[in-house]
């Protein structure tokens, strides 16, 4: 009975004696708490982590991939097939800002060696805050100018273009089949709530419609506003994600809208009843490839950058994701728009960039959303 | 109460709680605040492309939590006080909505209601418009009531019998009772509810990323400027924004709270039943549970029969190529349930204790912890995931690998839930029951154990279970930390999903839900054979 005793009737404890209960409570927490910290989860998945983190032999490369799963698992096959001797870790999220954000993340101790996919604009971010390798493979020389840093940062090696997509079955039914061949024909009423358009405030796809419009008209701002809200009379909705758009559109939610080549290919593909449209003066993005500074394996990651750059994989990337190669002598996917027979806008990736902010809040104004 | 100076055990216990919250909830959160830094805030909050979102974000949040926490409490209501059969059932289709991995769920919506839905223009020739506030606000009072039910219902069930039959036998009726007795002592259960419904409202991105069209808000527009723009440094100062929301309702919960006492279980034995609800009350909850659950199974359905089909809608020939893809990436999904599971177990308990010190004891800096342990759930999970990814990805941590990571980021992001039933639940527990076992000679860490822990299983199993379905299904937590070896089922639906493969993403969705629901009902049975057993002893 001594416990309750000393509770309830001898004086407060001395302030001396609170602390260094205090004190060594504090010192044993930062111990025990780094203890407990481990101890629970660590027998579970002690087995998967040494087969990740445990240094490899020296042949190894962690690429960080934007690509989809479908392109990714014959690609870097394909790689190591090629290239004996390197072998890869894979860590695949087809969410190239995701990424970019994770390298960002991880800069005080780097655990991916390439960046690979989307567009040049998340590899640019990289290259500015000094994340990135500089590296000009021997293989960039064929790639376009315009399509590879000047700084030599990050090498394009393919091109996504912004096109149409529409449902097989409506457009027949509601739009006597006529598919659209310019933007200017969205204007059209009778397309008037039938499109579904990605948000050009939100996705990146939505962006670059917006920018394709302000390149058409040469810079002319007031123009493109002017389609811009033409064309926002047609929208039924606006959605938050690109791919979603081809998804309703697939489903017969809406008949059609504006949308990535490559994406709405790769969901024809699964056997969805939609369809491509090929537009004039349209906008692109450059799929882009890095080497990220202070990586597990600098060494290993630029064989495979050069490889990237060769024929044989430009022609299996263009297989199996239906984009188009920058690598010159490429044949284009079926049924895909090439850079020879697609006409694009001029379009400027760095002053688009620049200058997002102020033509989303200016487009925002100018249809009263 | 007694002041803590005088229990080292209890004082040690908190600090090594209090230790690791602030290292693994603050010191991650304040890498992702830092990054704008001033200019970086100032730039984002003078570009005012903020101020529409924070509108809607407020808006959705108002009207979606007034639903979700009514729907909650007409269903705990009906679990708890109404004599309908197929309650096991109700159960576990009231947990379902929780179970949903982000990109695929609110797809059915879509497919069911949307302007060519199976049920909108199939069966009712409409095509309604559901991108925006509307059908958002639909898709959240069914995504986030579970929460509410769950808080709700657990202190429902503590009410006192006694007290409802003692105002029955003075002759009040069954409104009446509801009206003066249940409503009032169930507000430590709703004032929990309505604030975690409202944080985890505020927080989603989920389901406005698919369905909130145009009606963009916060946690959307801080997720497409990383993926649309590359622009990490807005999206952190969004991210901040809605820390600052969640402290404004954090503030406002205690006012709701008030200073009144809830306490309803007291030393002396209750074995006396509840007061029986009349027959058509009992009916009526069958029937408002019945369409609820129906409707909840339709939006699984399609997930089921997606899953089953070559291309739904458009082709319903059978297949079962879908499943394919499962074999050869079982790891993601076994890595899912084991971080899971464990993470659950030890949150659940974690919250559980916390909880116990915060409500029991009195101390400096109780409050600051208090809304610590409720921070978690107004973090975006993408913010969560990035400060891991920051915080942790430096050498002098190389020794906490992956899954111990992810298991890590998984219990301290889902401590919310379970903390705020137990918390609620303490308050209805009077303090003479474990200060009796301490006056016997007990430690109140034993009172803790003996006492509090048994009348309390039911927070504790609320804080697995929520736990538990949020780490299966969260994305954006674990997107910044999986490896290669630590891969989850998310992640590769994820992977589905991008790929347009919509039959592969639903059978893989539902082997995860399938899998979860199993566990749950494990889970469920073997606490419910042990509360039985409880009351066959006591009685």
């Amino acid at each position: 009975m001594d416990k309750p005793q000393i509770d309830t009737f001898s004086p407060a404890l001395s302030r001396r004696e609170f602390l260094r209960w205090l004190g060594a409570g504090v010192g044993l927490a930062a111990a025990g708490g780094i203890l407990a910290a481990c101890a629970p989860a660590a027998p579970a998945v002690a087995p998967t982590v040494a087969a990740t983190v445990a240094p490899k032999a020296s042949g190894s490369i962690s690429i960080y991939s934007a690509l989809n799963q479908s392109t990714n698992d014959a690609f870097f096959a394909a790689f190591k097939a090629a290239v004996p001797g390197i072998d890869v870790q894979l860590l695949p999220l087809a969410a190239a800002g995701a990424l970019q954000t994770r390298i960002i993340a991880e800069k005080a101790s780097p655990k991916g060696d390439i960046f690979i996919g989307g567009d040049r604009s998340f590899h640019d971010v990289l290259g500015k805050q000094g994340l990135l390798e500089n590296y000009v493979s021997p293989n960039a020389g064929a790639i376009p100018t315009g399509f590879k840093d000047p700084n030599g940062f990050w090498t394009g090696w393919y091109v996504g273009i912004f096109a149409f997509v529409y449902n097989t079955s409506r457009l027949a039914a509601e739009m006597g089949g006529k598919k659209p061949a310019t933007w200017d024909d969205l204007l059209d009423p009778a397309w008037k709530g039938k499109i579904i358009m990605p948000s050009p405030i939100t996705t990146g796809g939505g962006y670059v419609f917006l920018a394709t419009q302000v390149f058409r008209f040469n810079k002319d701002e007031a123009k493109a506003m002017d389609y811009m809200k033409k064309f926002h009379a047609n929208v039924a909705q606006y959605v938050d994600s690109a791919p979603n758009g081809i998804q309703f559109v697939a489903q017969g939610q809406f008949v059609g809208g504006p949308n990535w080549a490559h994406d709405i290919l790769t969901s024809k593909a699964q056997g969805n009843p939609i369809d491509l449209a090929v537009i004039a003066d349209t906008g692109f993005e450059v799929g882009s490839v890095s080497i990220i500074k202070g990586g597990p394996n600098t060494a290993a990651a630029k064989p495979f950058v050069d490889w990237m750059l060769t024929k044989d994989a430009g022609a299996l990337n263009v297989k199996l994701s239906n984009r188009v190669s920058l690598v010159p002598g490429v044949p284009p996917a079926p049924g895909a728009p090439t850079l020879d027979t697609v006409k694009l806008v001029n379009y400027d990736g760095v002053w688009a960039a620049d200058n997002q902010k102020r033509l989303t809040q200016l487009w925002q104004t100018t249809v009263g959303l | 109460m007694r002041s803590i100076s005088r229990e080292p055990t209890v004082v040690l216990v908190l600090a090594v709680l209090v230790g690791l919250m602030v290292m693994f909830i603050i010191y991650p959160q304040v890498q992702v605040v830092i990054v704008p830094g001033l200019d970086g805030y100032f730039s984002f909050l003078g570009g005012q492309t903020w101020i529409k979102p924070l509108f809607n974000s407020i808006q959705i949040m108002l009207a979606s939590t007034t639903t979700a926490v009514t729907l909650g409490f007409v269903y705990a209501y009906s679990m708890v006080y109404s004599e309908m059969p197929w309650k096991p059932f109700f159960r576990i289709v009231g947990i379902l909505p929780l179970l949903s991995p982000p990109f695929v769920v609110a797809v059915s919506y879509i497919l069911l209601f949307g302007p060519r839905g199976v049920i909108s223009y199939g069966v009712f020739g409409q095509s309604p418009l559901i991108l925006g506030f509307y059908g958002l606000w639909g898709v959240q009072t069914i995504a986030f009531f579970p929460f509410a039910y769950q808080l709700i219902a657990d202190v429902l069930a503590r009410n006192d019998p006694r007290l409802e039959q003692a105002a029955r036998n003075l002759g009040a009726g069954t409104w009446n009772v509801f009206r003066t007795i249940t409503l009032p002592l169930a507000r430590p259960g709703l004032a929990a509810a309505i604030l975690t419904t409202a944080i985890y409202i505020l927080e989603d991105f989920g389901n406005p990323l698919l369905i909130a069209g145009q009606f963009t808000v916060l946690p959307s527009q801080a997720y497409s400027l990383i993926e649309g723009f590359g622009d990490f440094t807005g999206a952190a100062a969004v991210s901040t924004i809605l820390l600052v929301l969640a402290l404004v309702l954090y503030v406002a919960k205690l006012r709701i709270e008030g200073n009144r006492s809830y306490v309803t279980i007291s030393g002396k034995a209750t074995s006396i039943p509840r007061p029986p609800v009349p027959r058509a009350l009992t009916a009526a909850c069958f029937i408002a549970c019945s369409i609820l659950a129906v409707f909840i199974l339709m939006v699984y359905g399609v997930l089921i029969v997606s899953a089953l089909t070559v291309a739904f809608p458009n082709n319903l020939a059978l297949t079962s190529k879908n499943f394919e893809y499962l074999g050869s990436h079982s790891q993601s999904l076994i890595n899912t349930l084991k971080f899971g599971g464990i993470a659950a177990i030890i949150c659940a308990l974690f919250a559980l204790l916390l909880a116990f010190l915060v409500q029991r004891k009195e101390w400096w800096g109780r409050q600051a912890v208090d809304f610590m342990a409720i921070m978690p759930a107004a973090v975006p999970g993408l913010f969560f995931g990035i400060g891991y990814a920051t915080a942790f990805n430096q050498h002098i941590f190389d020794w906490i690998d992956r899954g111990m990571l992810i298991t890590l980021s998984m219990i301290f992001w889902n401590i919310p839930v379970g903390y705020q039933a137990a918390i609620a639940g303490l308050q209805q527990i009077d303090r003479s029951l474990d200060e009796a076992a301490t006056s016997l000679g007990a430690s109140s860490l034993r009172g803790f154990r003996d006492i509090l822990f048994p009348l309390l299983r039911s927070a504790l199993l609320t804080g697995f279970v929520t736990a538990f379905v949020r780490a299966v299904t969260t994305l954006s937590v674990v997107i910044f930390l999986f490896t290669p070896g630590t891969t989850l089922a998310t992640i590769t639906i994820f992977q589905l999903v991008t790929d347009f493969d919509w039959g592969g993403a639903t059978a893989f969705t539902v082997s995860v839900i399938g899998m979860a629901v199993i566990v749950l009902s494990g889970v469920y049975f073997i606490s419910g054979r042990r509360a039985g057993l409880q009351r066959t002893a006591g009685g």
